[in-house]
């Protein structure tokens, strides 16, 4: 399984490969929502592990447009954030409300700091 | 009609006159002799007597000096005998208007008569012209004092303190306003304190010099001076003051005092309040970056027992550096909250402005580098060996240059190539100039005015909004400035300004 990591901090993005390599799969990384859409389309990764406040598109914009793409809506995401759950929920009811399009919540939710079993146990669930 | 009284002992001439005056339109009355015309005189008081000279009883010179004791205004007309020159001179001494010889002829009568009249015409419109005169006198001057009083009770009801002063320093005029500054009774000061008793120090000097005209100076521009009131108390206060001129001639001076102690008080209690509101700010803005933190070193243990268990040594270098950049990352969170809580004297010693630049620009430049980032050098050769505090500096611009490049990576345009500019310059009076430009993102007008005064941050979960707080704190501290320029979408440069001590 290939699974893509978005995050702008390079700690993130070390800690969570070697976890996901640990549990036998293969991670890329990208460290805007830019990089990432254009990763996504080039590797098809099978899972997105995507962090909320990001330089150059952010994790609500780009959540929202893989949501809402048909090619990728079926790719699972893991938000893995700084950021409650709760607050990102209501941005993204916000967009809603302003008029766009519905999207539906996210495969699951971590905060961080995250413990490396919990994330493999996520990603486990999330893939299965 | 005018009233004349004829003053006459020979019954035969009174009769005659009073009907022929009367004819020509005279009030007539006559009296005998001197005793009974002062009578009639005294109750109608006449215009024109006509006074014989030579009367049995009074004699007419006596009557003359009487009438002009009671009325001077008076035109007595003497009759006199024929060529009695030196009684008609002795009478035109005591005031008489004019005189005729006996026997009274109807021509001279009427010639005298007629200048009698004209005089009192005349010495009725100068009356009125005095009269009037005095009015306009007496108008002006309510209206000259009502305006002194209006600005009287200006200067009184004044809340600033106004003292003026003679050409002397004599004190003249002293205010409410500056009893309360000042705290001595008016009655204590107004022409008893001379400004030498009043006046601080330094401004006591230049009012001095300035009403000796030793310095040429007559205006004193705001600023603030502190007061030592008559009780102790330190009172500060905003100050100006002139030197007043008369045609070039010193003739005194003013002072104005604003009491800056409510104000000050003010002030604090809003720098309490904000305080209080960018604690709470500030606190959920730690959470989050420490929660970055925090995943860093979690991060950084689980990579490096993973590398430890596979015996894997990359894995172990880029653990221990993960763990490593963290406890960095809290060390300097640390520094910032320490430094912006307490007060810290700059440490001058030797260093060179330049090389810290230049060592700060090697710092980022591998997090420049990895986000296409160039880093422009333009430092000012001329600038030497200096006293400075050198680790203010490195603060300063650390903060500032990873402020830029998070500016130029939080930029979401497409077709810029990123730069960040670091300039130094020397200035004259002994301040070093250094410019961090970027051409990132830019701030719009709502960001320029919260950049400095809370906890404020762009970066999201990324930053503290201490940087620039702090970054202000040591500049301040150092006796320096900081000013920003920056367009929305287009780049940002701030501009630092830092005495220095000796140059080699």
């Amino acid at each position: 399984m290939k699974v893509l990591i978005v995050d702008d901090d390079a700690d993130v993005r070390v800690f969570v490969s070697t976890v996901v390599e640990e549990n036998n799969h293969t991670s890329i990384v990208a460290k805007n929502g830019e990089e990432a859409l254009a990763k996504i389309k080039e590797e098809k990764p099978d899972l997105v592990i995507l962090d909320v406040l990001m330089p150059k598109r952010s994790g609500i914009k780009l959540y929202r447009e893989l949501k809402t793409d048909d090619s990728y809506k079926k790719i699972p995401i893991i938000m893995l954030s700084g950021i409650a759950k709760r607050t990102f929920l209501r941005s993204q009811e916000a967009l809603t409300e302003f008029g766009e399009e519905g999207v539906p919540e996210p495969e699951a939710y971590l905060e961080k700091p995250v413990e490396p079993e919990e994330l493999a146990e996520t990603i486990k669930e999330t893939m299965a | 009609m005018l009233k004349l009284l004829l003053i006459d002992d020979e019954e035969g001439i009174r009769k005659i006159l009073a009907i022929s005056l009367g004819k020509d339109g005279y009030l007539v009355s006559t009296a005998k002799d001197g005793k009974n015309g002062l009578e009639v005189f005294n109750r109608e008081k006449h215009s024109i007597v006509l006074l014989d000279i030579k009367m049995p009883g009074m004699d007419g010179i006596e009557v003359l000096k009487h009438i002009k004791e009671i009325h001077p205004a008076t035109e007595v007309i003497i009759i006199t005998g024929h060529g009695d020159m030196d009684t008609a001179i002795n009478a035109l001494k005591h005031d008489a208007s004019d005189f005729i010889n006996k026997p009274i002829k109807d021509e001279a009568l009427a010639i005298a008569l007629k200048r009698a009249k004209e005089r009192l015409s005349i010495r009725k419109k100068l009356k009125e012209y005095t009269e009037d005169l005095e009015h306009m006198v007496k108008i002006a001057t309510e209206e000259v004092k009502r305006r002194a009083e209006f600005q009287n009770k200006l200067i009184t009801i004044s809340n600033d303190g106004i003292i003026a002063t003679d050409g002397w320093g004599n004190i003249i005029t002293y205010n409410q306003g500056a009893e309360i500054i000042f705290g001595h009774r008016r009655n204590k000061v107004i022409r008893k304190m001379n400004i030498a008793d009043l006046y601080p120090e330094p401004i006591k000097e230049e009012f001095i010099q300035g009403l000796h005209q030793e310095i040429a100076i007559d205006h004193f521009l705001w600023r603030e001076i502190s007061i030592v009131s008559k009780d102790g108390e330190s009172v500060p206060t905003r100050f100006s003051g002139s030197i007043l001129f008369e045609k070039n001639e010193v003739i005194g001076s003013v002072g104005f005092f604003r009491d800056l102690r409510e104000v000050k008080r003010l002030q604090q209690e809003l720098i309490k309040s904000e305080r209080l509101a960018a604690t709470g700010q500030t606190v959920a803005g730690l959470a989050h970056y420490i929660k970055n933190i925090l995943i860093g070193l979690r991060g950084g243990i689980y990579v490096t027992n993973i590398a430890l268990a596979k015996n894997n040594t990359e894995k172990l270098k880029s653990g221990w550096s993960m763990i490593e950049r963290n406890v960095n990352r809290i060390t300097d969170l640390v520094l910032d909250l320490l430094s912006y809580s307490k007060e810290r004297k700059p440490e001058f010693e030797d260093c060179y402005p330049n090389e810290i630049a230049e060592e700060v620009c090697a710092l980022l430049e591998p997090k420049a580098k990895e986000n296409h980032i160039n880093i422009i050098r333009d430092f000012d050769d001329s600038i030497g060996k200096v006293s400075m505090d050198s680790q203010a500096i490195h603060r300063i611009l650390l903060n500032l240059v990873s402020n830029a490049i998070d500016a130029c990576i939080f930029d979401s345009s497409d077709k810029k190539i990123w730069a960040v500019q670091i300039n130094t310059a020397r200035e004259h009076n002994h301040m070093i100039r250094m410019d961090v430009s970027d051409n990132g993102f830019g701030m719009d007008e709502g960001v320029k005015k919260k950049l400095f005064t809370s906890f404020f941050s762009t970066k999201g979960g990324k930053g503290t909004g201490l940087g620039l707080l702090v970054t202000q704190k040591i500049i301040k501290e150092n006796g320096g400035t900081i000013s920003v320029d920056s367009t929305d979408g287009v780049g940002s440069t701030f501009t630092i300004r830092l005495p220095y001590r000796g140059m080699e």
